[in-house]
C-alpha cells in the first residue's frame, strides 16, 4: 500500500467550505461515539447543542460565555500573525480578572474612584496588568532567544495559582462563610446588560475590538510589521523592524485583549473573584482563533459557537452527568478535524489506488 | 552492437505540475562513452527530467528504457541498482562522518558487520585513479567542498554507477578545482560510463561535453554535437532570442569614497571567526566585484556592512559616517541598498502583495505612512510607477509575490532596492549578492544593466558573486575572499583569470607576483 501527498493547486471557495463541512460532519460523528463511551445518547447530546442557540434563554446564555472567548481569541490572533505562539491566553485572562477585581476591593475600602468612572478604570487596569503581564514572555524572547511557548504556558500556572492565593488567603469574604470567594462586586463594578437582552456590555466590547484589530492589521504600520515579521523573520530584519519592539507591542495588545476578557468574566458573568473562574476560555481561544484563520470577523460567531457548546455542556452536565472533561475533548475533536480539513485543502492524499 | 551503446532512452516524457508542464513530450538519449550536457534556463524542465529518470518523480506520459530494459515505473532504490547516481547541487554528507562512513551510508552490504578496513582500501583505490588525494579516514568536515564533491562521485563510483547525473557541479568550485573535475569526468567517460551534465553554463558544454540537448519550457529544442556547434547557437537555442555577450558601461571616473571597512572581524552564525580583519573601500562611480569560493565569509560580509551582523572588532564607515554596529533600519536610512542573496523570504516576503512588497523597506517614511495609518493611495500610486518602469510582469499590483516568477521576484527587489529611500533618490552604496543566481539570460541582462546605470549615475556597488564572469565583467576592481580573509585587489584591467583563481584557492596576491 502506497501512501502518496501531492500538493494541490489552488482551490474554489465552494470546494474549500465543501470541505469544511464534511469535516465538521465527521468531527460530530466522532463525537457521537465520545458521548456513547461516556454514557449520553448523542442524539440528546447534540439537541442540547441545537437548544443553546434556538432557546433565547439559553442563546443568551451562549453569548455571553462566547464574549470572553472572543476577546480572548482576538488577542491571541494578533500573536500568532506575526507568528508568536502566544499560548498564555488563560493567565493573561486571570491576569485581567486579579486587576479589575483589586480595583473593586480597594475601592469598597477608600471610596476613591467615583461610580460612574469605576468601570471605566477597571477596563484600563485589566487590561494593562495583563498586557504588562504578556510582555514578559515578549521580552524573554526578544532578548534571551526564550522560546514563548514554554514561558507562556508556565506564566499561566503562576497566575492561576497567584489568584488562587488571595482569593483563598487576603482577598476571601470575611462573611463569605469560609468559601474561597471575594466579596461580590458593588452595582457601579458590574457590566450593565444591553438593552432589551440578557447578553452584557461585553458583546460590545468584542465587536469594537474585532474592528479594531482588523484595523490595526489591514490599514496601520505595525500591522504591516506584524504581518511581515509573521510571514519571514528574515525579512522582518531587512525590512529594519525591531523585533524587541514589535514583540512587546504585540504581546501588550495581546496579553491586554485577554485581560479584557478577565474582566467580562468578573463583571459580567461571575459578579465577583472566585478560583478558577475560568473554564479554560484562554484554551478555547487558541481552537477559535484557528478555526476563524485568524479572521478577526470570523472569531465572533466561532467564539458564540463555542460558548453555546460549553452552555450545552452544562445542561448535560448537570441533566445527565456528563463530565465536563467531555465538552472540553469535543472541543479538541472540532479543532482536530479542522485542521485536517486544512490540510486535505492544500494537499491530494493518494492511498493505493485511491484519490482524495 | 547500437543496442550496446545506448544507455539511457527517455521517450516523449510528460510531466505536469498543476499549473504548468514541465516537461513536454521530451526525449533523451545517453549512450556509453559520452558526456551529454542538458543545457537549459533555470525552470526550463532539466532538473524535472533527471527527477524522473532517477525516480523520484513518477512520469505522466512516456517509456524509459535504461540499458534495454523498461523501467518506466521506477523507484530511486531501483535506479540505484540499475547504476544511475546523481550528484546533486547541495552536497548531502553528514559533516562528523569519515569519507568511507559516508560512502557506504545506505548500502545494502554488509548486512551487519562492518569491515571497514576493506571498505577504506577500495576507496583510497578509486581515488587514486583519478588523481584524487581524498582521505579515506578523513571526516567530512575538514574537506573543501570540491574535495566533499570527490566524495560524493567516490560513492556513485562505488556502488558502480556508470550513468552519473552531474547538477551544476562547477558552481561551487574554483576554476582550478573546475578543470580537475573536468578531466576526471573525461576518464570516467573513457571507461564506458555514461554522463549527464546538467548546467546552464555554456562555456562548460564546450570544455567537457560531447553532445549537448537544449531545453526551452520544457520541451527539448534541439540535441547536437557540440563540435557542431557555436556558443551564439546554443544561447540562441536556450533563450529563445539572439543574446548580446556584452555590457554597456561607460568611463567613469571614481569619486569619493563611500564605502570604508576598517580591520572587520565578524562571527558566523555558529559563533566561528567569519570575518578575519577585512579593510575595504569602494567609491562612487564604482563596483567593486568579490569573487570567492561559496563560504568564506561572502553572506557574512554583506550582512555587517548592512547592519544585520554585529562586528566584534573594526569599523564600518558610510560616506564619512561611523555606522558600526548601528540597526539594520539606521544603515538603510543612510542611503544604503541591500540586494539580498535570499530572494525569497528575506528580499521579498511571500505571502505579502506585489505592492506590499515594494514598499517593504520604505513603508515607514512619508509620503507611504503617517504616525499610525498606511496611506494606500501614495503607495498605489508609486507602486504603478515602479511596475511599469521595471518591467514587473504581474497582471494585479495586489497579487501574493509567492506567485511571480523568480525573475519577476527579483525585479520587484530591483524596483525597490535602486529607487532608494523617498525624498532621497539614488542609493549611495548598493550591497548586491549574488544578483543574477538562477535567473535566465534575458533577467540576468536587465539586472546588470541596472546595477551599471546606478554606477554611472553615482552610486557606489558592492557586488559579491560566485559567478566569475559576472564579477569579471561588471567590476572596476575585484577583490578574493577566501576564509574570511581578503588574498588581494586589483583593477579589472590586471585581473587573468588565473591568479583570481588561485585567490580563491587561498594564496595572497602578494605570492602570486613573485
Amino acid at each position: 500500500m502506497m501512501l502518496k501527498i501531492t500538493r494541490r493547486g489552488s482551490i474554489s471557495r465552494s470546494f474549500s467550505a465543501l470541505i469544511t463541512s464534511i469535516f465538521l460532519l465527521l468531527a460530530f460523528l466522532a463525537g457521537s461515539a465520545l458521548f456513547l463511551y461516556a454514557g449520553v445518547n448523542p442524539v440528546e447530546a447534540y439537541y442540547a447543542v441545537v437548544q443553546s442557540f434556538v432557546n433565547p434563554l439559553l442563546l443568551a446564555e451562549s453569548i455571553t460565555r462566547g464574549i470572553p472567548i472572543m476577546l480572548v481569541s482576538l488577542g491571541l490572533a494578533i500573536a500568532f500573525r506575526m507568528n508568536f505562539w502566544n499560548i498564555g491566553g488563560e493567565g493573561q485572562l486571570y491576569m485581567g480578572m486579579f486587576a479589575a477585581t483589586g480595583v473593586v476591593l480597594w475601592n469598597l475600602e477608600t471610596h476613591v474612584i467615583p461610580d460612574l468612572l469605576l468601570l471605566p478604570v477597571m477596563f484600563l487596569a485589566s487590561f494593562v496588568v495583563a498586557g504588562l503581564w504578556g510582555v514578559i514572555a515578549a521580552v524573554l524572547r526578544a532578548k534571551l532567544e526564550i522560546n514563548e511557548v514554554l514561558t507562556t504556558i508556565m506564566l499561566n500556572y503562576i497566575a492561576i495559582l497567584f489568584v488562587d492565593y488571595l482569593v483563598y488567603g487576603p482577598w476571601k469574604d470575611p462573611h463569605g462563610y469560609g468559601f474561597p470567594l471575594t466579596k461580590p462586586f458593588p452595582p457601579s463594578a458590574l457590566l450593565p446588560s444591553i438593552p432589551g437582552t440578557h447578553v452584557n456590555m461585553g458583546l460590545a466590547i468584542g465587536i469594537i475590538a474585532a474592528f479594531l484589530v482588523h484595523v490595526l492589521l489591514s490599514r496601520s504600520k505595525i500591522g504591516f510589521e506584524i504581518r511581515v515579521t509573521g510571514d519571514s523573520f528574515s525579512a522582518a530584519r531587512y525590512a529594519g523592524i525591531s523585533y524587541f519592539k514589535i514583540a512587546t507591542t504585540v504581546m501588550m495588545i495581546s496579553a491586554g485583549l485577554a485581560g479584557l476578557a478577565g474582566l467580562t468574566i468578573v463583571s459580567g458573568i461571575i459578579g465577583r473573584l472566585r478560583p478558577r473562574a475560568s473554564p479554560g476560555y484562554g484554551y478555547t481561544g487558541i481552537i477559535v482563533a484557528w478555526i476563524s484563520g485568524l479572521n478577526p470577523w470570523l472569531i465572533i460567531p466561532v467564539s458564540i459557537l463555542f460558548g453555546g457548546l460549553l452552555v450545552a455542556g452544562d445542561t448535560l452536565q448537570s441533566a445527565m452527568r456528563l463530565p465536563f472533561a467531555i465538552t472540553q475533548v469535543f472541543q479538541a475533536l472540532i479543532l482536530i478535524f479542522v485542521i485536517m480539513s486544512e490540510f486535505l485543502k492544500k494537499y491530494r492524499i493518494q492511498i493505493g489506488g485511491v484519490k482524495i | 552492437m547500437r543496442e550496446n551503446k545506448e544507455l539511457v532512452r527517455m521517450e516523449n516524457i510528460v510531466k505536469r505540475f498543476p499549473g504548468v508542464v514541465a516537461n513536454d513530450h521530451v526525449n533523451f538519449e545517453l549512450k556509453r562513452g559520452e558526456i551529454h550536457a542538458l543545457l537549459g534556463e533555470n525552470g526550463a524542465g532539466k532538473t524535472t527530467l533527471m527527477n524522473i529518470l532517477y525516480g523520484l518523480y513518477n512520469l505522466d506520459e512516456g517509456r524509459i528504457i535504461v540499458k534495454g530494459k523498461d523501467i518506466t515505473h521506477h523507484s530511486p532504490k531501483d535506479s540505484i541498482k540499475l547504476g544511475i547516481g546523481m550528484v546533486h547541487q547541495n552536497l548531502k554528507l553528514i559533516p562528523s562522518h569519515t569519507v568511507t562512513e559516508n560512502i557506504i551510508l545506505g548500502l545494502d552490504r554488509p548486512k551487519f558487520f562492518l569491515n571497514l578496513k576493506e571498505a577504506e582500501r577500495r576507496v583510497k583505490e578509486l581515488a587514486e585513479k583519478y588523481g584524487w588525494k581524498v582521505d579515506p579516514k578523513a571526516k567530512i568536515w575538514q574537506l573543501s567542498i570540491g574535495e566533499r564533491q570527490q566524495v560524493e562521485i567516490l560513492k556513485l563510483l562505488y556502488r558502480n554507477a556508470d550513468i552519473l547525473i552531474m547538477d551544476e557541479p562547477t558552481s561551487v568550485l574554483t576554476p582550478q578545482e573546475t578543470k580537475q573535475l573536468f578531466s576526471s569526468l573525461r576518464k570516467m567517460a573513457k571507461e564506458g560510463r555514461g554522463i549527464i551534465y546538467i548546467t546552464h553554463k555554456l562555456d562548460e558544454v564546450f570544455a567537457v561535453c560531447d553532445r549537448v540537448t537544449v531545453m526551452r519550457r520544457g520541451r527539448v529544442v534541439a540535441t547536437k554535437p557540440v563540435s557542431g556547434t557555436t556558443k551564439e547557437e546554443l544561447a540562441k537555442l536556450m533563450v529563445g532570442r539572439p543574446v548580446l555577450f556584452r555590457i554597456e558601461k561607460r568611463e567613469k571616473p571614481p569619486g569619493e569614497i563611500i564605502l570604508e571597512l576598517r580591520n572587520v572581524r565578524a562571527l558566523n552564525d555558529k559563533g566561528l571567526l567569519a570575518l578575519k580583519g577585512i579593510s575595504l573601500n569602494v567609491r562612487r562611480h564604482e563596483i567593486l566585484g568579490i569573487a570567492g569560493v561559496a563560504g568564506n565569509g561572502q553572506r557574512e560580509l554583506a550582512e555587517v556592512i548592512t547592519g544585520l551582523r554585529k562586528v566584534i572588532s573594526g569599523k564600518v564607515i558610510i560616506d564619512g559616517r561611523d555606522v558600526t554596529n548601528k540597526s539594520p533600519r539606521k544603515i538603510l536610512e543612510e542611503g544604503v541598498a541591500f540586494i539580498p542573496e535570499e530572494r525569497i523570504g528575506t528580499g521579498v516576503v511571500p505571502n505579502l502583495t506585489v505592492a506590499e512588497n515594494l514598499i517593504l523597506r520604505t513603508y515607514r517614511y512619508k509620503p507611504f505612512s503617517n504616525r499610525i495609518f498606511l496611506n494606500f493611495r501614495s503607495i498605489f500610486k508609486h507602486v504603478d510607477e515602479l511596475i511599469k518602469r521595471f518591467d514587473i510582469v504581474t497582471p494585479d499590483r495586489n497579487l501574493k509575490a509567492k506567485f511571480l516568477s523568480g525573475g519577476n521576484i527579483q525585479r520587484v527587489v530591483i524596483a525597490r532596492e535602486l529607487t532608494g529611500m523617498p525624498n532621497q533618490g539614488l542609493p549611495k552604496l548598493i550591497v548586491a549578492v549574488h544578483p543574477t543566481r538562477g535567473l535566465d539570460v534575458g533577467a540576468t541582462e536587465y539586472v546588470r544593466n541596472a546595477l551599471i546605470k546606478c554606477r554611472n549615475e553615482g552610486s557606489a556597488i558592492l557586488l559579491i558573486s560566485e559567478d566569475l564572469e559576472e564579477i569579471m565583467s561588471m567590476s572596476d576592481r575585484i577583490a578574493v575572499i577566501y576564509e574570511g580573509k581578503i588574498m588581494g585587489v586589483l583593477p579589472q584591467t590586471q585581473a587573468k583569470v588565473e591568479d583570481i583563481g588561485l585567490m580563491m584557492g587561498g594564496v595572497p596576491l602578494e605570492e602570486i607576483k613573485r
